[in-house]
């Protein structure tokens, strides 16, 4: 085998192959053909179905008939369903409480109101642009009994 | 009576189909393990795809006597096993495939330092050998192997001949310009 120039990479193409050849023509372990046959007597043969145990086999004779699996059926039915039911039954709903309790906080060290009260903030009324001017209302007749005195006062005043 | 031939004849053949692939594993192991390895580059791998392909042969030994050629039938069965692998794994860096050229790599009455140097540049030219197109790198890999013609080339990747000519023409120009170009920047 001709060994590779290192240093010169002028037949590339050639160099490549020969380290390619010089993989493939490396020596196979020792000892590999007989742990091959060793790996090969050992392996199955076929590949297995898996099967139930002969024992097993024969007690399962009960399920053929189509009455057993039919109560069968109905029994693992009715387990289910009584469970449900028992479980059902004596769950109660919680009761809703009528008027909900707000927490009160009084933590120590917090902040106080100082005995201000909140003022809820209203909004200010509309201002008109244009206010209606207001009519002079009508002079309600007088009473002849004790408003009468009094322009008879003004005139006595007047006459002084 | 017909029992007892009937069980008589099923062990002389299961007795001369051991006896087959004994002969197989006899012939054809180290060939297979070469290819195994010139792909895998790892000693314990390549055993083990070698060991997958008997057991595969041993599974399906009723169709042993239809196969034409064992050589290349064998030699196929592994090249599909071990690039099944190889795409499982994940990718090898360079310095193991130094490490491991170093430790496989024939003395040759080289120093340790020449032989150092010999993996490098090996390892390398494998690293440019794994950046080809997988066509044209499965040629390339296959076409070292002296034992193997064109034609058996292309009965083990299923293409005709003519391909496999074509395909190693481009491999060997690629990896032209891949060497050309690492060793330009290095």
């Amino acid at each position: 085998m001709k060994s590779p120039t290192y240093d010169n990479f002028d037949s590339l193409p050639g160099e490549a192959e020969e380290t390619l050849r010089l993989i493939a023509n490396l020596p196979a372990p020792e000892g590999l053909e007989d742990r091959i046959k060793s790996v090969v007597h050992t392996s199955p043969r076929t590949a297995k179905v898996l099967t139930w145990p002969t024992g097993l086999e024969q007690r399962q004779g009960w399920m053929q008939s189509t009455l057993a699996r039919g109560a069968a059926a109905a029994a693992i039915v009715m387990i289910v369903a009584g469970g449900g039911w028992s479980v059902y039954s004596r769950v109660q709903p919680a009761p809703q409480p009528k008027v909900i309790a707000m927490p009160r906080i009084t933590a120590p060290g917090g902040f106080q109101s100082a005995g201000t009260m909140r003022v809820p903030q209203t909004l200010n009324r509309p201002v008109l642009a244009h206010p209606r001017s207001v009519a002079p209302t009508a002079k309600k007749p007088q009473s002849q009994s004790g408003k009468k005195a009094k322009p008879a006062a003004k005139d006595a005043g007047a006459a002084k | 009576m017909e029992i007892a031939l009937g069980a008589v004849r099923d062990e002389t053949r299961q007795h001369d189909e051991e006896a087959a692939l004994t002969a197989l594993v006899s012939e054809y192991a180290s060939t297979l393990y070469r290819v195994a390895y010139s792909v895998l580059r790892n000693t314990s791998d390549a055993e083990d795809a070698v060991q997958e392909a008997f057991v595969r042969v041993l599974r399906h030994r009723d169709t042993l006597g239809e196969v034409r050629d064992h050589r290349v039938w064998l030699i196929r069965i592994v090249w599909n096993i071990v690039l099944d692998r190889k795409r499982r794994a994940k990718t090898r860096p360079e310095t193991d495939d130094i490490a491991e050229l170093a430790r496989v790599l024939p003395a040759n009455g080289l120093s340790a330092e020449q032989r150092a140097s010999a993996a490098q540049h090996h390892a390398h030219v494998l690293a440019c050998v794994e950046q080809l197109p997988a066509k044209e790198r499965e040629v390339l890999v296959l076409s070292a192997f002296e034992e193997l013609t064109s034609v058996e080339i292309a009965e083990v990747l299923s293409i005709t001949e003519s391909s496999v000519r074509s395909r190693l023409f481009r491999a060997r120009n690629l990896m032209a310009e891949l060497l050309h170009h690492t060793r330009s920047h290095s």
